[in-house]
Formats: C-alpha cells, structure tokens, sequence
C-alpha cells in the first residue's frame, strides 16, 4: 500500500533494482556494452542484424550475466 | 641484558606472545632445565639464567581489545572507546584468568622484559600488558628482539634485550586498533540498524577500512564481467612439411578482425611454398628469485597448492613456533649477512631431501639474490636449518618445502634458456614459432618443481629452409572478459594499493567471505557484496576507495616511524568519520530498503534451484512447510496445478549446483554441514538412484 504523495520508485524490467529509466544502471551498463560492441561484430562478419547479433551474444559463454538477460531482453522486443 | 644486576628485590617478568614462545625462551635460556608450573591455570616457567631469577609468561594473543562503554550493541555514533580485557569485549575469549595470572605474577617482579612479537601486532600486545595488567611498565620494561625461536638468537636477544625508546610500533597499533574500531563499529551498525528498520530480523552488514575498498575492488571487477560483451576475431596457424617432419606457426598478427580477411589470408596461402626467412637464436638469463616477504609466499602458496592466503598464514606461524622457519609476518624480501648463511645450510644439510643441494652451495661463495622490500624488524622469510621434531602436518610440510627450497634457490647462478624463433614466408604472409627450452638450470636446480617454467624443443630450421604449406587454419575466437579475483590476486591488489597490513589483509579477504560478500573460490560478488557497495558510494562515498584508507596507513605509517601523532591521527578519524555517518543516518530508510532488496535477493538466489523438468514452466524452490518446518522441493507453479515435489536433507545449507541431473535433468544440490559436502540430485526418482537400489 503506498501512501499518497510518496514517490513510488521504477524497478528495472529484469530485476528488483531501481531502474534509471526502465532498465537499473547494472543492465543499462550490459545494453551499452551490447550496442558498443555490434558495429565490430557487424565488421567482423559483413552483413549482421540486429536480432541474430542478440541471438548470438547471448548464446556466447565469454557474455556476462547482466548483458546475456538484456541481450534476451531486446531480442524479445 | 645491559644493567642485570646479581640478585634484585624481585624477579624478571618476561612476557611473550603465545604459550609455545614461551616454552621455547624457557628452554633455550635454562638449556632445558626449566619447569613449568601453573598460575591461575596460566602455564608460567621459572628458572635462574645469567644469575637472574626469570618467570616466563605468556598472553595468548592479544589480551586486550578496543570497545565502547555502553551495554546497548544498537548505539551509535560511538566515539567514546577504552582498552579492555577481551573477554569483555568478546565472550568467550579467556583472556580473564590470564590477566589476573599475569597481575599477580607483576606484583612480585622488579623489572620486566617484553619478548613478544616484533611487529605492530606484537607490540601492541606486549604494550598493552605491560601497561594494563603490570602496572604501567610499558615504558621501563627492556626489549628482547629476535626472528627466529632458535637457541642462538632467543640468547642473543635476551642478552641485547635494551629499553624499547618511543614506541612507535606499538602507538602505531593502538592507533590502528582505535580506527578500525571506530569506521568498523560506525558504519555496521549504521548499516545493520537501517536493515533492520526494514523489518528484517537483525543480521550483521559490516563495512571495515581495509573491507571497504577491498570489496569495491572486487566489485568493479564484477561488473566489468557482468556486462562483458565478446567480440570476434580469427586466429590463423599454419602447418609446414619438409620431408616427413612438419611444423606448427601461429600468424605473426595474433588478431584478425574480420573473417573476411581471415578467408583470403587462407586462400593466399593454400598450396603455396613457404621459406623460412629468419631463424634467430637469444640466450636469456633468468636470475634466481628474491627470498619471499609473507605476500610472495602467499601468492606462490595459492599458484602452487591452491593454499588460501590465511591457511599458508596459519602453516607458517606453526613452522615459526616450530623453530623451523623465521618470523614469517615480514615485509622484507632481503637476508642480511647475520642470517647466518652456512650455519642454516649446515642444518638443511642434515634432513635427506635437501642435503645434496645444501652440500652443494656450502662449497661455493654464499651470496643470496636480494629484492626490494624490506622490513625494520624482521628480514625475509628462511629455515632456520633446525630439524623437524615432528613431521609436519601436510600444509606445513608443503609450506616448509617452499621456503627450504626458495631460500636455496637464492643462492644458485642465473639459469640459461634458448629461445629459438623462428619466421616463416608464405608470399607476404608471415608465421611465427618460438621455442624456448632451459639449457643451464642454475637456480631452478633447486626450484624446478615450482617454477613453472616449460621448455618446448626448437625445430631443426636455417635459413632458407624451404617448406610446403600443409594447411592453414583460421579459428573463429572471442574476447575474454576479465577475471575474477582469487585470494591470491586479491592480496596483491591490496599490496600494491597499499591498503591493509601484511598481517591482516588474508582475515580481511576471510570476512569478505564469511560476510557472505562474495562466494567460491572465484569469489563472485553476491548482491548483498553490491549493495553494501553501491550504498557506501551513493550515502558515503570515501568509504569505499582507496585514498582514505591509504591516507590513514600513511599516517599510521608515520607514527610507526616517529612514535608520535597518534592523538592527531585518532582527532582527524573521528572528524572524517562523522561526515560519513551523517550521509548514512540521512538516508536510513533509503539505505535499509536496498540493503533489504538485496538481503531478500541473496536468500532468493539460494531458494532458486532451477527450472521444473515436471510443467517445463515453473521453477524449483526450496520450500518450508508451515505445518511440519520441514524443508522440500517444491514447484513455483503450484498454485497452477504442478505438483513436482521432493524432499531434502533436514540438516546442512543447501547450495545450487549449477547444473541439471544428466540422469533425469532435475537440479543438482551441494549439501555442507557435514565432514564434507555432497551432491545430490534433488529428484527421489532419479534413475541414478534406481540404479543404486537395485
């Protein structure tokens, strides 16, 4: 029950964290990672997507956790 | 002892560290003929040695501890702080009876020899009995200083033993115990007070000096892997035939970063001759180690034996007990001359498995290889050549090894290696191969087994050689993401950032652990490890760098050097300190909701056992059943119909495995408590245990 006029606080869409926007700064810091790294994957393989880039980074054991649920996270969108 | 007169009023009271320093003086100073007797259950020798009559004593550790006056253990901010016998401070620590042995052992001395540890910890002791339970003595009582529990240094320590000048070692301590009392006391309960305003039952959260840093370290390395993103890249090798014998070179660029151009690379070189175009031969010295201070041995402890920086401590102060090694809480990497080289040799060349190599250098000129570190107190760690009158327990005995064969390994000429390195053409491709292989083994004559060096046979190749090209290979690869600290890595990062003290930075990584900060071997940071971080950046932020800490150990540094500042350090604590705490109460409901989240996290994380095998939907959790208080496995989607059910073991911490049963892909557990963990898989049906029925 919350009480009136009392900020609610935005949870991450993949764990209880507060989120800054809809994502909390650990799994914000994972789709950073994400979108710093797919122009290389996209120079390393010639023509990559988006998705089968995602599918790809989160099937990769070398991806951390916080990337891997974000990477499924967009993937899914 | 300068100054030992005939016959005093009284007699001389020597106070050492523990009951075995004790016995050791005793029996070195009367050359055995010293017996114990008991006083107040506290084991005390008397004999006459230089016609003085001696009573040798002994604390058991430290004696007294820093504490707050007040009985409430939920008050803070705490300032206010004394010296008190431990076992006020902490139940249990039998520190009573012996400070009543030892005042009543005072009353009847007249001059006082402090022979504990020489080290900050030591002194400390050693000053706090002296001024506490001896009736301010601290300040006459004479010295005994000495590295080693051999005969010949216990007297010659004893026959030194002079007045003990400013102190500073000991202010030093006290100062060190004052402060840590102080951000430890603060802040866990600031943290504990905030958890528990969120309704939790009360759990310990603590934050020390040294723990906060340490954990942050370990933290930002967390989420540098969490969030790791691999990139590809391609590495090419090629085979290369001449005759029947065929040889493996890696392309001389290490990363190809497209595999575009890896395929052409590939394709310019299929069926191609290639020459090798250079063969180069270098001959490097590789110069015997630096006797090792406490964190090299650590560190060489852990690559070796997979020993934890606390138990290679524990393996040591017993060896030192033992007379076997020296004081092994020093920093020096250097064995000054008065080591008395020839005479451990002697002694080493007296037990079988080093007599041949001991022999060997007592021949030659006794110069050891000297590093940098160095230690007022103590020099680096060595045998004392003293032989074992008990084997030793197995880490000790792999401990005892490594010093024996380090400090002979100081003493040996530098090994040689070849390396050979080869370069081989395919058009304007070029491949590489380097072979190196140890050619003179010098040192490691008597450090082979833990060097790790490997030697790897050059191939017969000249210049000009011409080859075929068998194949070439282009392996599709991915970045690594960084790795995790172990203990080992983690007390060198807390080494080179200067935080911590040789003597407590292995308890310090225990408590990270037992805090529950951080788990396994790999020590992965839990989520209550990231929230205590998070928090202490966000409400308090100096808590969890470095530069505070390092700041504070400079300073206590000084006063070591000095002897004074003491007081000036303990204002300046006090005043930072405040500043810290008042971030923290601000933000109490704040701090206790996250700490919270995680606290119920970490919990949920050890609930979780994977996902159901039954419904394929839900998940696998540990349950307790409200009628019974039994624990079982049951199904998150129980509410929806499935009925996936076991039962567990009622007594042990259940850990997840990590993996699925390969029998009947139900989770696997750990369960501890007992002599030693076991796995199970949690399914009662398993075909693994039908198996075992039958």
């Amino acid at each position: 029950m919350s009480v009136e006029g009392e900020a609610k606080s935005v949870k991450c869409l993949l764990c209880s964290r507060d989120a800054v926007s809809e994502l909390c700064r650990y799994h914000l810091q994972g789709k950073e990672s994400l979108e710093t790294a797919y122009p290389h994957w996209v120079k390393a393989y010639g023509i990559l997507g988006w998705k089968d880039y995602l599918d790809r980074v989160k099937r990769n054991v070398q991806t951390g956790q916080w990337a891997k649920e974000t990477a499924e996270m967009l993937a899914g969108r | 002892m300068p100054g030992r007169t005939p016959r005093q009023a009284g007699y001389t009271l020597v106070v050492c560290e523990k009951p075995d320093v004790a016995r050791r003086v005793s029996e070195a100073l009367s050359d055995g003929s010293a017996t114990g007797s008991t006083v107040d259950g506290t084991t005390v020798f008397r004999f006459v040695w230089g016609g003085e009559q001696l009573v040798v004593c002994s604390a058991q550790g430290h004696l007294y501890a820093v504490s707050d006056p007040f009985e409430e253990r939920t008050v803070y901010p705490i300032f206010d702080l004394e010296w008190y016998p431990s076992d006020l401070v902490e139940a249990g620590a039998g520190a009573g009876r012996r400070v009543a042995a030892i005042r009543k052992l005072a009353e009847g001395a007249s001059k006082f020899v402090n022979a504990c540890d020489l080290d900050v910890e030591g002194e400390t002791i050693g000053y706090n009995i002296l001024r506490y339970a001896c009736g301010g003595k601290e300040e006459e009582a004479l010295r005994a200083k000495f590295s080693t529990l051999t005969k010949e240094d216990l007297v010659t320590a004893f026959r030194e033993a002079a007045s003990q000048g400013a102190q500073g070692m000991a202010r030093a301590g006290r100062a060190r115990h004052a402060i840590d009392f102080v951000w430890g006391i603060n802040l866990s309960r600031a943290l504990s007070q905030s958890a528990l305003g969120s309704g939790r039952r009360f759990r310990t959260v603590s934050i020390g000096r040294v723990q906060g840093p340490s954990l942050n370290f370990l933290v930002e390395r967390e989420r540098e892997i969490r969030t790791f993103v691999p990139v590809p890249f391609w590495k090419l090798s090629g085979t290369f035939g001449r005759g029947g014998a065929k040889l493996v070179a890696e392309y001389s660029r290490e990363r190809i970063l497209t595999k575009s151009e890896a395929e052409e690379v590939k394709s310019e070189c299929a069926d191609r001759e290639a020459i090798a175009t250079k063969v180069a031969k270098i001959t490097v010295l590789v110069p015997p180690p630096s006797p090792f201070n406490i964190g090299d041995l650590q560190r060489e402890a852990y690559r070796a034996f997979g020993l934890l920086p606390v138990r290679t401590m524990q393996a040591a102060e017993k060896l030192y007990l033992d007379a076997l090694i020296s004081y092994p809480r020093t920093g020096s990497q250097r064995l000054p001359p008065s080591t008395g080289f020839a005479r451990i040799l002697r002694g080493l060349s007296g037990l079988p498995q080093y007599s041949v190599e001991a022999n060997e250098l007592l021949r030659g000129e006794l110069r050891p290889a000297q590093g940098t570190g160095t230690d007022l107190a103590h020099p680096a760690i060595h045998p004392t050549g003293e032989k074992p009158r008990r084997a030793p327990q197995s880490a000790e005995a792999s401990i005892f090894d490594l010093v024996v064969r380090r400090f002979l390994s100081t003493f040996g000429p530098p090994a040689r290696r070849e390396a050979v390195r080869v370069e081989i053409s395919v058009g304007a491709h070029k491949f590489t191969l380097v072979a190196a292989r140890t050619v003179f083994l010098g040192w490691l004559a008597y450090y082979r087994k833990y060097s790790g060096l490997k030697d790897l046979d050059a191939p017969r190749v000249e210049e000009g050689d011409r080859f075929k090209v068998a194949k070439v290979e282009a392996s599709e690869s991915f970045d690594q993401p960084q790795r995790r600290y172990n203990q080992a890595t983690l007390l060198g990062r807390m080494e080179s950032e200067r935080i911590g003290t040789k003597a407590t930075r292995a308890d310090i990584i225990s408590t990270l652990v037992e805090r529950g900060y951080v788990e396994g071997q790999s020590m992965e940071v839990t989520d209550l490890g990231l929230a205590v971080i998070e928090i202490m950046k966000k409400y308090a932020p100096p808590i969890a760098t470095t530069e505070l800490t390092r700041k504070t150990e400079g300073e206590l540094e000084a006063v070591e050097e000095d002897g004074i500042g003491d007081a000036d350090l303990m204002r300046s604590t006090i005043r930072s300190m405040s500043e810290q705490l008042l971030g923290l109460i601000a933000n109490e409901e704040e701090v206790g909701r996250e700490l919270d989240r995680a606290l119920t996290s970490s919990a949920g994380a050890q609930d979780f056992l994977g996902p159901c095998p039954v419904c394929k939907d839900g998940t696998l959790r540990v349950v307790r059943s409200v009628r019974t208080k039994k624990r079982f496995v049951g199904c998150s989607n129980y509410p929806s119909g499935c009925r996936a059910s076991a039962p567990l073991p009622q007594r042990g911490t259940i850990k997840v495995a990590g993996n699925a049963c390969a029998h009947c892909s139900w989770p696997m557990v750990h369960v501890m408590g007992g002599r030693r963990p076991w796995k199970l898989c949690v399914n009662p049906s398993c075909p693994s245990k039908a198996r075992r029925r039958a």
